[in-house]
C-alpha cells in the first residue's frame, strides 16, 4: 500500500447539500471543541457582581468559538469549497508512535536507548527508508544528542537504562 | 543623546565575548536549521528554544534573536538555490532568485540578499533604538482598557493580513485563546479545564504547543508527499559571489524601498515579515519600467523582498519590547522564552533591565553583520546540507524535538502533548486552518483576560469603558474598520492577488 494520498471516498458520507466539505467538517469540529470547553468549564464560578469569576473568560471564548465554528460550517453549506484532503496513515502513525515511545521510555530506559529506538520507529513512517543507512544515522544522532543536551547545554537527563546502573 | 548612550551601553553588553559567541552560535544554528527545506522560521525557533534554557537570560535572548535571523536567511538560501522556500517570507524571493541561480548567477543573488538584509537590519536597529523610549512612555499611559483594545487590534491585524479565510483565521485565534485558559486562574487560583492532570495545572506549555503544531505537524504533512521531495537543486558550482557594479546600482533603490516598507509593516501588530516581502515585491513590479523582467531573474525581485522581510523581522521587536505585545508568532515564542527566564515583557523591562533590551538591540546589528560574514563563505556547506535526503532528516528532527520538549520540564507528558498537538496541527493544515493565529491567540490569551477583568473592575462592570476612553475607542474603531475592509469583496480580491503571485 502506498502512503501517498489518493482521492478519498470521504465525500460520499456527507449529504449532497454540503458544498464545501472541508469547511463544513472543519467548522463542526471547532463547534465540538467549543462545546467540550463549555462542558469542561461548567463547574467554574461565573460572574459575581461586576467582577469576573474563574469561568467567565473561558465560557466567553468558548461561546465565541461556537459561533465562529457555526459560521465556518455554514460557509461549507453555502459556498462551493474543496473536498476533504485525503489523510495518509503511515506518517502520522509512526511519527506519533515514535513520540509516545520516547515519552514512555526516557525515564526508565534513558536517553541513549529511547532516542535511538524512537529514530527507528519514526523512520518506519516512510517507505523509502533504507535500514542500514537509517541505523548508522540514528546511532550518530543518538551520540550527538547524548553529548549535546547533558554536557554542552547542561540539561540533566537520564542517559542509560536504570537497571544497568543499579 | 540618551539614544546614543543607550545604544553604546547595548554594544558594551553585546560585545562581551560570551554574548558575541551566543550571537554567532545562534546565527549559525539558525541558518543550519533554516536551510533545511520544509522547516520554517517558527518551527526553527520552536525547535531550538530548549537549547537556550540553560543560558543566562541576556545570552539566551541574544541567541534566540540570532536563531531568528539565521533561520530567515537560511530560508532565502534554500529558495534561491532549490526553489523550495523554507518559509513563507522567502516565497517571493524564490521567484526571481531561483531564476538567477538557473542562469548561473546564484552567487550575486545570495550576495544581494545578504547585503539587502544587512542594510535593512542597520536601519531597523536604529529605528528600534529611536522609537523604543517614546513608545515606552506611551505605554505607561495605557490603562487596562487600552491594552485590551490594542490586543484586539493586533489580533485583527493578524487576521486581515493572513492568507486565506478571515473567518477561519478568527476561529483559530479564539481556539488559541481558549487553549490559553487551561490551567490555574490567575486571580482565584481555581484550576480550569485541567481535568486533575497535574501537568496541566500550570497550563499548556507554549513551547509544547508550538513544537507540536509547527514541528511535528510539518513533518507529518511533508511525509504525505512521499519522503523524496522534488528538488531541482542547482548543480553547477557557485562561482563569483560578488555582484557586479550594475547589480548594485539596479538593486540599491529596491533595497531602500524594501527597507522602508518592511520597517513600517513590521511595527504594525500582526504585520510581520511575510506581508512585508509580498508587498515589497509587488511594489517593485509596479514601479519597474519593464515589469516583464520579474519572474525571469530580476535582481530587484530578490533585493526588495529580502530587505523588507529583514527590516520587518527586526522592527517587530518594537511592540514586543515596548508594549509587551507580540505582533506575530515568532515574537510570541520570544515571549515564551522570556517568561521561562522570569522576564515579563513590557514597558518595565526597558527601565528595569536595560542590559537585556539594549544588549539585544545591539546584538541584532552584530547578528546581521555576522550573517553576511559567515554565510557567504559557507554557502557551499549549506548546499551540501540540502542534499541530505528527507528520509534521514525527518526521524532526526522528530527525535531532536522530542528530547528538546522533554528537557523543558523533564516531563514525559509534555512530549505526548506535543505529539497530540502535532496531530491537531496536521488536521488543521488539512482543513486549511492556519496555525499561526492560534499561537498568537494562545500567547495573548492570559494578557487579554487579565486586562479585560481589570478594565471592567475599574469601571464597575460597565462595558462602555472601552468606547468612552478615547485612545481605546480609536484602537477599536481601527480594528472594526480593518475587519470591514477585509471582508469587502474588492479588497479581498486584491489581497488574494498578492498571495497568488507566489504560485505564478
Amino acid at each position: 500500500m502506498s502512503d501517498t494520498p489518493s482521492e478519498a471516498p470521504v465525500k460520499s458520507i456527507l449529504p449532497k447539500w454540503v458544498r464545501g466539505p472541508q469547511d463544513f467538517v472543519g467548522g463542526l469540529a471547532m463547534m465540538a471543541v467549543a462545546l467540550f470547553a463549555l462542558w469542561a468549564s461548567s463547574d467554574l464560578q461565573g460572574m459575581h457582581g461586576f467582577s469576573f469569576g474563574a469561568g467567565t473568560a473561558p465560557r466567553m471564548f468558548a461561546v465565541l468559538l461556537l459561533l465562529l465554528g457555526g459560521a465556518v460550517a455554514l460557509m461549507g453549506i453555502l459556498k462551493d469549497g474543496p473536498h476533504i484532503a485525503a489523510y495518509s496513515w503511515r506518517g502520522p502513525l509512526f511519527v506519533s508512535a515514535a513520540i509516545v515511545f520516547f515519552a514512555l521510555a526516557i525515564r526508565p530506559l534513558g536517553l541513549v536507548v529511547s532516542a535511538f529506538a524512537a529514530f527507528l520507529i519514526a523512520a518506519m513512517g516512510s517507505h523509502e527508508t533504507k535500514w542500514v543507512e537509517a541505523i548508522i544515522v540514528g546511532a550518530c544522532l543518538t551520540v550527538g544528542c547524548a553529548l549535546l543536551f547533558p554536557y554542552v547545554l547542561g540539561l540533566p537527563m537520564p542517559m542509560f537504562p536504570r537497571f544497568l546502573i543499579q | 543623546m540618551e539614544l546614543f548612550a543607550n545604544l553604546a551601553h547595548g554594544f558594551v553588553v553585546a560585545f562581551s565575548p560570551i554574548n558575541l559567541l551566543m550571537c554567532l552560535i545562534g546565527a549559525l544554528v539558525g541558518t543550519l536549521v533554516g536551510v533545511l527545506p520544509g522547516i520554517g522560521t517558527i518551527a526553527t525557533v520552536a525547535m531550538l528554544l530548549p537549547i537556550t534554557f540553560g543560558l543566562p537570560p541576556v545570552g539566551a535572548l541574544i541567541m534566540l534573536a540570532g536563531i531568528y535571523y539565521g533561520a530567515q536567511y537560511g530560508g532565502s538560501t534554500t529558495s534561491i538555490l532549490v526553489n523550495i522556500p523554507g518559509e513563507a517570507t522567502s516565497v517571493v524571493t524564490a521567484l526571481d532568485g531561483h531564476q538567477m541561480a538557473k542562469q548561473g548567477r546564484a552567487g550575486p543573488a545570495l550576495a544581494i540578499a545578504a547585503i539587502g538584509s544587512f542594510f535593512a537590519g542597520c536601519v531597523a536597529t536604529v529605528l528600534i533604538a529611536v522609537l523604543g523610549a517614546p513608545l515606552t512612555k506611551l505605554a505607561l499611559a495605557f490603562g487596562p482598557a487600552e491594552y485590551f483594545s490594542l490586543m484586539v487590534l493586533g489580533l485583527i491585524f493578524a487576521v486581515v493580513l493572513a492568507k486565506g479565510s478571515v473567518l477561519k483565521a478568527i476561529a483559530m485565534i479564539v481556539f488559541g485563546l481558549l487553549l490559553s485558559m487551561v490551567g490555574s486562574d490567575i486571580e482565584t487560583g481555581a484550576s480550569r479545564m485541567a481535568f486533575n492532570i497535574p501537568e496541566l495545572a500550570d497550563g499548556l506549555g507554549f513551547a509544547t504547543v508550538a513544537m507540536g503544531v509547527f514541528g511535528f505537524a510539518e513533518i507529518i504533512r511533508n511525509l504525505d508527499h512521499g519522503a523524496e521531495m522534488d528538488r531541482n537543486l542547482v548543480q553547477q558550482k557557485i562561482t563569483g559571489l560578488m555582484p557586479t557594479r550594475k547589480d548594485l546600482i539596479d538593486s540599491s533603490p529596491a533595497i531602500l524601498r524594501g527597507t522602508v516598507l518592511g520597517s513600517i509593516l513590521g511595527i504594525l501588530p500582526g504585520g510581520g515579515a511575510v506581508i512585508a516581502s509580498f508587498a515589497a515585491y509587488t511594489l517593485e513590479k509596479k514601479l519597474a519600467k519593464n515589469p516583464s523582467r520579474f519572474g525571469r531573474g530580476a535582481i530587484e525581485g530578490v533585493a526588495a523582498p529580502e530587505s523588507a522581510n529583514n527590516a520587518a523581522a527586526q522592527t517587530s521587536f518594537i511592540p514586543l519590547l515596548t508594549l509587551g505585545i507580540p505582533p506575530n508568532a515568532v515574537m510570541a515564542l520570544m515571549v515564551g522564552a522570556m517568561t521561562i527566564h522570569g522576564i515579563v515583557p513590557g514597558p518595565q523591562v526597558m527601565q528595569k533591565q536595560p542590559d537585556l533590551v539594549w544588549g539585544m538591540i545591539a546584538s541584532m546589528w552584530i547578528g546581521n553583520l555576522m550573517l553576511i560574514i559567515i554565510n557567504l563563505p559557507l554557502v557551499g556547506i549549506w548546499v551540501r546540507l540540502l542534499r541530505v535526503p528527507y528520509r534521514l532528516m525527518f526521524p532526526s528532527i522528530v527525535v531532536f524535538c522530542a528530547i528538546g520538549i522533554y528537557s523543558v520540564n523533564n516531563a514525559p507528558v509534555d512530549v505526548v502533548l506535543a505529539g497530540a498537538f502535532g496531530l491537531v496541527g496536521y488536521w488543521l493544515i488539512k482543513h486549511d486552518f492556519e496555525p499561526a493565529p492560534l499561537l498568537l491567540g494562545m500567547v495573548l490569551g492570559p494578557l487579554m483576560e487579565e486586562n479585560l477583568r481589570r478594565a471592567l473592575l475599574i469601571s464597575r462592570g460597565d462595558w462602555s469603558v472601552f468606547l468612552s476612553r478615547p485612545l481605546s475607542a480609536v484602537l477599536l474603531a481601527i480594528a472594526a474598520g480593518l475587519l470591514v475592509l477585509a471582508v469587502l469583496p474588492t479588497l479581498r480580491a486584491k489581497r488574494d492577488e498578492v498571495f497568488v503571485e507566489s504560485e505564478g
